[in-house]
Formats: structure tokens, C-alpha cells, sequence
């Protein structure tokens, strides 16, 4: 069993590959078990997939760096609980490519702020935070409301997220726009776009060209609202 | 003449990113892409004439030295 | 077995056979990308903290917002900074204690250089575009990770060619942590950036992983790039630099293996201890808290083997500056790696984590450990290339020393206070059983410690400045000639 260091010292290849393994065995132990046992992503009712607004909304999301000031995963701690909501579920996230829990709260938790305020509050927080908060340290986001949406590569993107295991269907991805401009339009019959993504919320944007501020709002304001906490189904979750 | 087997492969090497650079910028679809791909084009063109003038740099010193001009360097 | 205990000073004892024309250029390159990006990704935090203390600073604009400049800075800081430090150092000691020159010819070297900074050019150019992945340390998209992995891959040839092709018999511990890093760092770059482009030519992608699987990767990559881009790596550089600064002997021999083999194998399991308390199951956040504590060991026996080298040479921490830079580091390496274990316990991290308390944490480990080892092993780097006699100023390097480290002692105390008061002010009940405060009210509370945050960075990117200064008067000033310049790059003994 006792093999001399000398001899690992004297041989990079072997030094190397015995590396290699004593690097491999943790990360093997603890990720690998998450993808295979059952429990570790508890089927909930009510998770679906973003709408195609809201999906674009939260590419917005990433792409202005919101998770390095806002967490989106409330712990299983009763004051977390009683300030933002039941802690956060495991299945919350599961269509989340990537994963947003954050790691820093300059700015508060939104895993459940869907439908904590009206959305033309998000519109005015959005443009310039301190106007409703006057504490807040938040940059201002104008520049989002006066950006197009771009929906050029709408059906890419939701057939990318398709690839790496989101369930998008045939017919969600072929009504991808018309759902999308719907979403951003108040007056509009959304009666299809709630068949398929139950509790989406419509924003009062402009249908023919959503900016990237309704995006954003309608990603804001689904945010852990799927879950229905007092559904009989979803009994054993409850507190 | 007598170039190094190892500007040869980088030379060849950087200047296939060189390539690839120029197709991503040419069917970029959005500015990201379209920077990266003209930029890693010009890093390429740029590192591959570093490359060559090295090149001469040094055949040129290796001449000077052969007719005992050149001190250490 | 013995010669390898005396380690780096291996070379003062046996004079070279022959003349090995060493590749210093590219160390001298990487050495001034070093200084480069050290003052960009310093001042880039000192507006980052200006702007949580005055959030107008954000300007409104959306390449200026706090979300896009902070990956900047963090890149910055880890990829620009410390990795131009740790390639350079890398290949400046692996060279040396080889006694081979640098593998695959200068033109491979080259690239190597030119390539890495053209991925961290590009990289924060396409933060400030708005393009990110959003996973924090791995903000590049996938078209950067790719060209990042070429490099990297070629660094990993260039590196290990050069210790296969030694002349020494035995691989000196220094490039045992390099070697580490070097591997480690390739797996984990890999293993977290699997991701489906929108298209092929789109920059924008989707990580293969979701939710829970994807926080417990990203986690697993970003704890590493810790445990190994900032730990192992700078070990590295740490047990050449000590040693040679202080012409002494590496404390223990035997003690370097056994803290070698525990820190690389532990480390990995430390990841979870991001996740604590939250949607990863239960097992997994127990094991990475187990492994956080138990990796105190290992990280003292770093300290300790890298402090106790300078027994018998103590007086020198007087008399040599740089070197009181590189054992000030060990010392900021004990307290973060004892912190560290602390803030991993579930019952610590419920009140630590989401704070600012992270925020000291993290730094007095990259200030106090990366910046500062990195700050020593410049001082020395900087006369022996450049072929000066001495520093141009020792007095300018005590006053960097001091500025810096009051600098730290800022940053570190301001952001214990605030993190522990929001951590505190969060949980808070008033009598009636209600939560005491409004975030909001926590917001404002910390402000006057931002403000104080902002002054210790300040104060860093001064000393920072002159460092700068003194090195290129260091090369510049005739006062700092040596008598007789040797031919470049020619091993001398004694160095």
C-alpha cells in the first residue's frame, strides 16, 4: 500500500494522475447522487415553464446581473420565512438554466416577489428605484423601457432550453411569439396563453413592440407564484 | 528558411482562430459574437506578424553574429 | 529525500553544469499584465463601493450599473490579476527549479501570454455588453470559455513538458501546487460551463444543469476557484518565494506532503457550504460543512510550514520589505482559512450568509493572502529580471506595506459590522412577536460602513500605486544599475 513519495516526485505523470483522482472523489460523492436520487427534486404542483416573456424577461435578468444583489432562495429559517414567504422548493427551480439563488442580499429576496406589488410599481421601481424606495441602492433601469424587445431568436432560444431538459412542446414553441406579444398586451384574449402557462401574469406593455422592461415584469411577477401553497395537493409542503 | 517548429504550429494554429473569427462575425446575430469574431481576427493577424518579425529579429541577429558584429545580447 | 528538504535553496548549493538560457521575457510579460490589471481591478471595486455608498455614481447607464461592473471587477481581481501573477510565477519557477527551459519554444509561450489577456479583454467587454451567464465567477459565455479552455489546456502542456523534461530528479513542492491548480482548474472550467448556445453563432447559452444540480455545480466550481486558482496556486508561489527570500530551507518537508494530499482532497468537498440551509438536500450540506471544518487542518499546515521557514531568519522581516509582504500573507491566510471553517457551520452561516460578512471574508483573503504574496513575490521578481541591483525605493515599498495593510484592517472590520448587523437586524423581533425591521432599514444602516469600505480600498489602490511606481523606477533609474549586467536569462547562482 505504502508507496514512497520519492517515487510520485520523480514521475509527473503518475504525481498527476493520482491528483486527478484525489480531486475527483468529492465532487463525484456530492454531485452525481443529486442527479440520480429521487427526493433530491420533490415533484411539485403547479411548476411549469417560463412563458416565452417571461423567459426573455429573465435573460434580462441574467444579463443585467440582478443575482449579484438579490438572492432567490429563501432558507428554511423562520424569520426568512415570515419576511418573504414559504422557504423556497427544490422543483422551484428546476427549469432554471441557470440557477439565480444569489449569494448576497444588497437588495432584498425575490424568490416569492411575484405578485407582492402591482406591476405598475415594478415599472416605476424599475426606472428609478429610489422614487419608491428611498433607501434603495439600486441603479436605475430606464433604459430598459426605452430598449425593444428583441424576439428575433425567440423559438432558438426556447428550443436551446428545450435541449437541456425544459419541457417547451411543439405547439408552445409555434405559438412562442403570438404568446409573447399577448403577455404585453392588456386588451388582448390571453384565454391560450393561461392554458398553457397557468397564472401569467399580463403587463401593461405594447403589443406590437414590448420592450424589455415588460419582459422583465412578467419574469418579476411569476417569480414563486406557481406553487399554490393552499392547494390540497400540495398539502404536505405547508408549514 | 529554417523556421522553428514551434512558430510554425502557432502560426498555423492562431491563424485557423484567425479563420474561425471571421465566420462567427460573419453570421453573428448579435454584437457580442460580431466583436468577438472581428476581434479574434485581429488578434490572430496581429500575433502572426509578431511572429515573422520575431522571425527575422533573430535571423537578422544570428547574421550579425556569424560576421562577428553583434555583442551579447 | 534530504536535498529536496532544502528545497528552493537546491540552486545556491549546486551551480549549474551548463548554461540554460531560461524563457524570462514571457515571466516579465506576465509580471507587468500583473501590475496592469492589480490597479484595474482595484479601482474598479473602489467605484463599485463608492456606488453602494452613493448609488447615483450608477450613472443611469447600463454599462455603467453596478450588475455589469461587478463581474468586472471580480475577473478582474481573480482571472487578470491573480492569474497573470500565477502563470508568470508559474513559469518563472517551474524553469528554476527544473533547470529546463520553458517546453514548446517561445512562440507557444507567446501565445499563451497574448491569448490569456485577449480572454480577459473580451471578457469584460462583454459583461459590460450586457452578455453573462450569470453564474458568479463564471460569468463568461460559452465562445469565451471555450477560447479560456484552449488556453488553458495549452498552459497545462507548456507547464507539465517543462517538469517532464527537468534535469532535477525530484519535482520541487512548489510545482506540485502549481501543477494542482493547473488541473484542477481545467476540470472544474469545464465541468461548470457545459452550456447549449442559443446558436452557433450567438453568444448568449443555457447551462446544462437547472436549479438544484446546477447550485451544487456552480458552487463545487466557484468554492475551488478558491481552493485552487487562489489557494493551491499561491501556495505554490509561496513555497518558492518564502524560501528564497528568506534563503532559508522549507520548514518541514514531510509536513508540505501531508498538507498537499488533505488540502486537494478536501477542499473539493467544500462547496455546499454556499448552500446551507436551502432547497440542496440536507446530506449534501452536511458533508460540505463537515469538510469546510475539517479543511482548517490542512490550510494551517500551509501557514504554518510557510512561517516557520523563516525561523533563523527573522531579522530579515526588518531588513527586506517584500518579504515582510509575503509572511504578512501566510498571516492573512491563517485568519481566513480559520474564518472560513467558522462562517461554515449551519448555525454561523444562518446569520453570516447574504451578508456583507461574506463580503470581508472574501477579501481579507484576496487582499490579505493573494494580493499580498503576489506583492512580495513581485518585489523580488522585479530586480532579478530587469537585472537592478536593489529596489529604487525601500522606503516607498514600508509605506505600500502599511498603507495596504491599514487598508485591509478597514475593509475587513467595516463589512464584519455591517454583515453582522444585517444579519442581525433581519432576525430581529420586536416585543409583539414581529419582525422588527423593514429591509429597507437594514439598507440604510450599513451605509456609514460602506463609506468606511470605500476609504480601505482606497487606500489599497494607493499602495497599489506605489508599487507601480517603485518597480518602474526599479527598471528605469540608473540608481538601481547593477555593476555588471550578466547576458539575459543566463541562470546565476543565487537566484
Amino acid at each position: 500500500m505504502f508507496i514512497r513519495h520519492e517515487t510520485l516526485e520523480k514521475n509527473a505523470f503518475l504525481f498527476l494522475l493520482l491528483t486527478l483522482l484525489t480531486i475527483a472523489i468529492g465532487g463525484i460523492v456530492e454531485v452525481i447522487p443529486l442527479f440520480t436520487i429521487e427526493t433530491t427534486v420533490e415533484p411539485v404542483k403547479g411548476v411549469r415553464p417560463y412563458s416565452p416573456l417571461e423567459s426573455r424577461g429573465r435573460d434580462i435578468y441574467v444579463r443585467e446581473g440582478c443575482y449579484v444583489c438579490h438572492s432567490q432562495m429563501i432558507r428554511a429559517l423562520r424569520d426568512e420565512v415570515e419576511r418573504y414567504g414559504h422557504y423556497s422548493l427544490a422543483a422551484e427551480s428546476m427549469y432554471d438554466h441557470p440557477f439565480q439563488w444569489g449569494s448576497k442580499r444588497i437588495g432584498p429576496d425575490l424568490a416569492r416577489v411575484g405578485g407582492k406589488y402591482s406591476s405598475e410599481w415594478h415599472y416605476a421601481h424599475l426606472t428609478n428605484a429610489q422614487s419608491v424606495v428611498p433607501e434603495s441602492l439600486m441603479p436605475h433601469y430606464a433604459f430598459l423601457a426605452d430598449t425593444p424587445l428583441d424576439t428575433d431568436d425567440l423559438v432558438n432560444r426556447l428550443k436551446a432550453q428545450r435541449t437541456v431538459g425544459v419541457p417547451y412542446t411543439d405547439e408552445d414553441i409555434a405559438n412562442a411569439l403570438a404568446d409573447l406579444r399577448t403577455q404585453a398586451d392588456p386588451s388582448a384574449d390571453n384565454t391560450a396563453l393561461l392554458k398553457r402557462y397557468p397564472k401569467a401574469v399580463t403587463v401593461p406593455g405594447n403589443s406590437t413592440a414590448p420592450t424589455e422592461m415588460d419582459a422583465l415584469v412578467a419574469y418579476l411577477q411569476v417569480l414563486g407564484t406557481m406553487v399554490d401553497f393552499a392547494d390540497p395537493a400540495n398539502e404536505k409542503l405547508r408549514q | 528558411m529554417d523556421i522553428e517548429a514551434s512558430d510554425l504550429i502557432v502560426g498555423i494554429m492562431v491563424s485557423v482562430f484567425g479563420l474561425i473569427g471571421l465566420i462567427l462575425a460573419a453570421g453573428a446575430t448579435d454584437n457580442e459574437m460580431y466583436v468577438f469574431g472581428l476581434s479574434l481576427a485581429g488578434f490572430s493577424v496581429v500575433f502572426v506578424i509578431g511572429l515573422i518579425r520575431r522571425h527575422y529579429d533573430k535571423a537578422e541577429l544570428r547574421q550579425k553574429r556569424l560576421r562577428g558584429e553583434a555583442g551579447h545580447v | 529525500m534530504s536535498d529536496l528538504a532544502l528545497g528552493a535553496s537546491s540552486a545556491v548549493a549546486m551551480p549549474a553544469h551548463r548554461t540554460i538560457v531560461y524563457n524570462e521575457d514571457i515571466v516579465k510579460k506576465f509580471v507587468i499584465a500583473t501590475m496592469f490589471w492589480g490597479v484595474v481591478a482595484f479601482l474598479v471595486g473602489v467605484v463599485l463601493a463608492a456606488q453602494l455608498a452613493w448609488p447615483e455614481l450608477n450613472l443611469g447607464i447600463s454599462f455603467t450599473n453596478f450588475g455589469r461592473l461587478r463581474p468586472v471587477h471580480t475577473s478582474a481581481g481573480i482571472f487578470a490579476f491573480g492569474g497573470s501573477a500565477l502563470i508568470g510565477t508559474s513559469f518563472y519557477v517551474v524553469q528554476r527549479t527544473c533547470r529546463a527551459r520553458l517546453f514548446g519554444g517561445e512562440a507557444l509561450a507567446n501565445f499563451i501570454f497574448w491569448g490569456y489577456q485577449f480572454f480577459i479583454v473580451m471578457a469584460a467587454l462583454s459583461y459590460v455588453m450586457g452578455f453573462s451567464q450569470g453564474q458568479e465567477y463564471a460569468e463568461p459565455e460559452w465562445h469565451l470559455d471555450v477560447w479560456l479552455t484552449i488556453i488553458w489546456v495549452l498552459y497545462a502542456v507548456v507547464f507539465i513538458g517543462t517538469v517532464v523534461m527537468r534535469e532535477e530528479p525530484h519535482i520541487y513542492v512548489a510545482n506540485w501546487f502549481y501543477m494542482a491548480f493547473i488541473l484542477t482548474i481545467a476540470v472544474l472550467h469545464i465541468g461548470n460551463n457545459i452550456a447549449m448556445p442559443v446558436s452557433i453563432f450567438t453568444a448568449k447559452s443555457y447551462n446544462i444543469a437547472s436549479g438544484v444540480q446546477n447550485a451544487m455545480i456552480q458552487w463545487w466550481y466557484g468554492h475551488n476557484a478558491v481552493g485552487f486558482f487562489l489557494t493551491a496556486g499561491f501556495l505554490g508561489m509561496m513555497y518558492y518565494f518564502i524560501p528564497k527570500a528568506a534563503n532559508r530551507p522549507v520548514y518541514s518537508y514531510r509536513l508540505s506532503i501531508v498538507h498537499f494530499w488533505s488540502l486537494i482532497f478536501m477542499y473539493i468537498w467544500a462547496g455546499p457550504h454556499h448552500l446551507h440551509w436551502t432547497a440542496l438536500p440536507d446530506w449534501t450540506q452536511t458533508l460540505g460543512m463537515a469538510f469546510s471544518v475539517m479543511l482548517w487542518m490542512p490550510s494551517w499546515g500551509g501557514m504554518i510550514n510557510g512561517i516557520m521557514t523563516l525561523s533563523g531568519a527573522w531579522d530579515k522581516l526588518r531588513t527586506d520589505p517584500g518579504l515582510r509582504f509575503s509572511v504578512t500573507a501566510v498571516g492573512f491566510y491563517g485568519m481566513s482559512t480559520f474564518e472560513g471553517p467558522v462562517m461554515s457551520v449551519r448555525d454561523v452561516n444562518a446569520l453570516s450568509h447574504y451578508t456583507d460578512w461574506g463580503i470581508g471574508h472574501v477579501h481579507s483573503g484576496t487582499l490579505g493572502w493573494v494580493a499580498f504574496i503576489t506583492f512580495g513575490a513581485l518585489y523580488y521578481l522585479v530586480p532579478v529580471l530587469w537585472q537592478r541591483q536593489r529596489l529604487y525605493s525601500v522606503r516607498m515599498v514600508s509605506w505600500h506595506y502599511w498603507i495596504a495593510t491599514l487598508g485591509i484592517v478597514f475593509y475587513i472590520t467595516s463589512m464584519w459590522v455591517a454583515g453582522i448587523m444585517q444579519g442581525l437586524m433581519w432576525r430581529a423581533y420586536d416585543a409583539f412577536g414581529f419582525l422588527q425591521y423593514s429591509f429597507a432599514e437594514s439598507v440604510s444602516a450599513v451605509h456609514p460602513y460602506y463609506v468606511i469600505r470605500l476609504t480601505g480600498g482606497l487606500f489599497f489602490l494607493i499602495g497599489m500605486l506605489f508599487m507601480v511606481c517603485n518597480l518602474i523606477l526599479t527598471v528605469r533609474s540608473p540608481t538601481t544599475e547593477r555593476p555588471e549586467v550578466l547576458p539575459a536569462g543566463v541562470a546565476v547562482a543565487g537566484e
